[in-house]
């Protein structure tokens, strides 16, 4: 016993002293990500409910009792660009004096016109859709296409609480059910509107419950996150398209023409088939309870080897999640794994911005939820992640990049890939369990000359499931283990064979 | 047989007379999710061995569960149900655990749910908590088994911080010192805010001025709906988030628009349709721009220098229309003006008059 201690101290301690000469010859940093917290000044309430960067590199951010203030990450100072707006959760930089934010009432245009640093001029952009008073009446964006079109996102109204004596917009119950489902009694509640650069705001998508996200893919593709409640299983990334609609009932009754009554008393078949699937669900408590908005990794290289991928906030946990997709018969679909977990990153992580050295700042949110408040950036030290790089379905199974050459004997392990199949109930009620969770075998395993793509074939390859993925101690070729072991593949379309 | 029948006629007695004589010590708790990670109720008191149901309602708008834990034993517990990961849901994020006691399921929003159990024969305070994940940290209360008293609420080490004060506050996710101050700068009026207010439309604008005067103005319905002398807002309620509330008017109404929209175009009975573009903030005051039937008209609203009332200045420099103020006697205020006629409440101006007039409104 004492002999065995005094061993493992001793290992210790050859293991202390071998940590120290690394560093301090090598400089090798511990981890691929670093994360930081910034000083915010006194006495703000700092629950971010946007965050960009203007040109000249600094840091605007909204707040949700309203200011928007601007830091110099040079000089670490803050100062206020505008106040008094309602609940802004969205922004677009549209020069160092200009920004579009969208607040509760409206998306505004705010401008500081005689270039004392503050703005002084707030003009509508649009305030041409519904609002209640309902809490949870939130409204997202605007993100902008290549086209110059704005997107904006617009909440469900929660039965959490009510609709006001007064309302903006035409007033319309059949948006509600008798049930707990959130609801849309005003136009286009559960919709994602589309802005032209001409001034007109179209109804876009619809079927929406609180979608608090948006962005693009590299392509240009539009993803929407939805969070997991009334018709929504689990929370999901949709790939949006016109007249789509995705899943939440109640905003059907905004759509042109529509003459079958409350969407509520339509069967679930009928609902389902009018739905479009999103393209990545994100299984709850798994790997994402409440993601917000998707970003797309355009640092080329800055950020990691992550490039064109998207970095999605989760509220609710200290996590970031990344998600990694590909076309599969004309939709898009992917996977999705946890990036960040911990290591300082806190909770209610809201909204995402890439600065130009190409850290990743994160502003958080508590709100009423889970979560936290303040902003936190992360920032690659250099040190190439031991990850999966990407997940592709093939006609067999999956391949699997990684981001460094594997030792063959731990990938080539069959046993070292445990899949699970399963999906989620599309209902009313709130949330789904996993159903009909299923293993599913890995029968062959092999790797390429490079070591870095491992291709598996699968016993069973079934469309509308969840393929969750647990690997087991696969190691680099140089031992190191991998940062994740986690991933979930949402298989939409069996891949043409 | 008559033995048998005394007997039990005894008995039946003798359980009256007990049951007469000691107090039952059964108890029924209501214990409510509400929005905030907080349970509604944060303690309460069984005598041991007492039988306890819990009705267990989630008013709230995500799901939450309740657990009951042995003393002391509430993070572990906590840690326990986070560790379940993928099997959490299935077990409603309750561990197995022998520091459980018992339980009620995770409710979805509006559900509601009874437990009833027999309190434990040992004294002590027995934590009730929430283990849906990221909740247990903040959400729980207590459960004190004992035939004392228990401590003061505000020196109750067992209870959320937040919640010793006594009030059913809600959770803000702040620390206390942030509930001081509101911002990061000083709010020297004239200032404004976005907000929720009562007697509004839901895209309202708050507007504190000097002389401790201040305005609702309506970007719904472009026009000022009341205003008030005293304080300018509290809203604490609002800022808390995830509820239906308003910002509390901390003053005296003394103005109150009962017209439809002050401003007619043309003839003083017709109602223009409106349209709010924005604002302009000069010297800090806001400048309202809108259209009424497509014209543009600007308003500015400041406080008389001797704090009775307000001015209001509207510029419609482009009208080649008749344009009308229409009034209510009953709204509180006299009315006077830089330009045009008054006929009864009634003022009417010339479209050169219109370009740039004031309107003065004094307490009554």
């Amino acid at each position: 016993m004492m002999r065995g201690n005094l061993y493992g101290l001793f290992i210790a301690g050859l293991f202390l002293l071998l940590g120290c000469t690394a560093k301090k010859s090598e400089q090798i940093p511990e981890r691929s990500y670093r994360v930081e917290t910034i000083d915010m000044p006194e006495g703000l309430t700092a629950e971010t409910g946007a965050l960009e960067f203007l040109p000249d590199g600094r840091l605007i951010a909204c707040f949700l009792r309203g200011e928007v203030m601007i830091y110099d990450p040079g000089t670490k100072k803050w100062h206020l660009f505008a106040e008094g707006l309602h609940d802004p959760l969205g922004m677009l930089v549209v020069s160092r004096s200009e920004i579009l934010v969208m607040q509760r009432p409206e998306l505004t245009r705010i401008k500081d016109t005689d270039g004392d640093g503050e703005a002084d001029l707030y003009e509508t952009v649009t305030d041409d859709f519904g609002i209640t008073g309902n809490y949870h009446e939130f409204n997202y964006g605007p993100v902008k296409d290549k086209d110059g079109n704005l997107y904006i996102a617009l909440n469900l109204a929660s039965k959490g609480g009510g609709i006001r004596p007064e309302v903006r917009g035409r007033l319309d119950t059949l948006g509600r059910s008798v049930g707990k489902d959130m609801f849309s009694v005003v136009p286009y509640r559960g919709w994602i509107m589309q802005l032209t650069p001409d001034g007109r705001l179209l109804p876009y998508a619809m079927g929406f419950r609180s979608p608090n996200g948006l962005g693009f893919d590299a392509k240009g593709n539009l993803l929407v996150t939805d969070n997991q409640g009334d018709w929504e299983g689990t929370s999901k990334l949709y790939q949006v398209q016109e007249g789509n609609f995705y899943g939440q009932p109640a905003s059907l009754i905004w759509k042109k023409d529509w003459n079958m009554g409350s969407p509520f008393d339509l069967s679930i078949e009928t609902l389902d088939s009018m739905r479009t699937k999103a393209a990545v669900l994100f299984p709850h408590n798994i790997i994402a309870n409440s993601p917000t908005q998707p970003l797309c990794d355009e640092t080329k290289g800055k950020f990691g080897p992550f490039a064109g991928q998207l970095f999605v906030g989760e509220m609710n946990a200290s996590r970031i999640v990344r998600v990694m997709l590909e076309e599969v018969d004309g939709a898009l679909q992917g996977a999705c794994i946890p990036f960040l977990d911990g290591e300082g990153l806190r909770k209610g992580n809201n909204r995402l911005a890439f600065a130009p050295d190409g850290s990743l700042w994160v502003g958080q949110a508590t709100h009423g939820w889970a979560g936290d408040d303040g902003i936190q950036k992360i920032v690659f030290t250099g040190k190439p992640p031991n990850d999966i790089y990407s997940m592709k379905l093939t006609s067999k199974g999956f391949d699997l990049l990684f981001t460094r050459p594997l030792d063959d004997s731990s990938a080539l392990n069959p046993d070292h890939y445990k899949f699970e199949r399963y999906y989620y109930e599309y209902h009313s009620k709130y949330g789904s369990d996993r159903m009909e969770v299923t293993a599913v075998p890995v029968t062959e395993v092999s790797i390429s000359e490079d070591r870095k793509k491992v291709s598996l074939t699968l016993g069973s390859l079934r469309a509308g499931y969840v393929y969750q993925l647990n690997m087991g101690d696969i190691r680099t070729v140089s031992g190191d283990s991998l940062d994740h072991h986690l991933i979930c593949y949402t298989l939409k379309n069996l891949a043409p064979a | 047989m008559f033995w048998k029948r005394i007997a039990l006629l005894f008995a039946a007695w003798l359980f009256i007379a007990l049951a007469k004589a000691q107090p039952s010590n059964d108890i029924t708790v209501s214990i409510s999710a509400i929005g905030g990670l907080q349970y509604d109720l944060v303690r309460f008191q069984v005598k041991p061995g007492a039988k306890v149901s819990i009705v267990f309602t989630n008013k709230d708008d995500m799901e939450h569960n309740l657990v009951i834990t042995r003393p002391g034993s509430r993070l572990k517990v906590v840690n326990a149900a986070l560790a379940l990961g993928d099997e959490g849901q299935k077990k409603n994020f309750v561990p197995d655990l022998p520091e459980v006691l018992g339980s009620l399921p995770v409710l979805s929003p509006g559900d509601k749910r009874t437990l009833t159990f027999k309190a434990p024969a040992k004294t002590g305070v027995y934590p009730y908590v929430c283990t849906y994940p990221g909740h247990g940290a903040v959400m729980f209360g207590a459960m004190y088994v004992t035939d004392e008293v228990m401590p003061l609420l505000k020196d109750d080490p067992e209870i959320p911080p937040e919640r010793r004060s006594g009030k059913k506050e809600l959770r803000t996710g702040h620390d206390t010192h942030t509930a001081e101050r509101s911002h990061s700068f000083r709010e020297d009026p004239p200032y404004l805010y976005r907000i929720f207010l009562p007697d509004a439309g839901p895209a309202a604008i708050a507007v504190n001025l000097p002389h401790r005067l201040s305005y609702c103005w309506d970007a719904g319905a472009c026009r000022l709906r009341y205003a008030w002398q005293g304080d300018f807002l509290d809203n604490t309620d609002i800022w808390k988030g995830h509820h239906d509330a308003y910002g509390k008017i901390l003053g005296t109404v003394f103005f109150r628009d009962k017209t439809d929209l002050p401003l007619r175009v043309d003839q003083p009975g017709n109602i223009p349709t409106v349209k709010f573009k924005g604002y302009k903030l000069i010297e800090r005051y806001p400048e309202f721009h809108y259209t009424i039937n497509g014209i543009e008209v600007y308003e500015l609203i400041k406080p008389k220098e001797d704090g009775t009332g307000l001015i209001r200045r509207f510029r419609i420099p482009q009208t080649k229309r008749m344009i009308w103020f229409v009034a209510d006697p009953e709204d509180g205020v006299d009315y006077q003006s830089s330009a045009g006629i008054w006929r009864d409440v009634r003022l009417r101006l010339l479209p050169e008059e219109a370009r740039e007039f004031t309107v003065t409104m004094t307490k009554k």
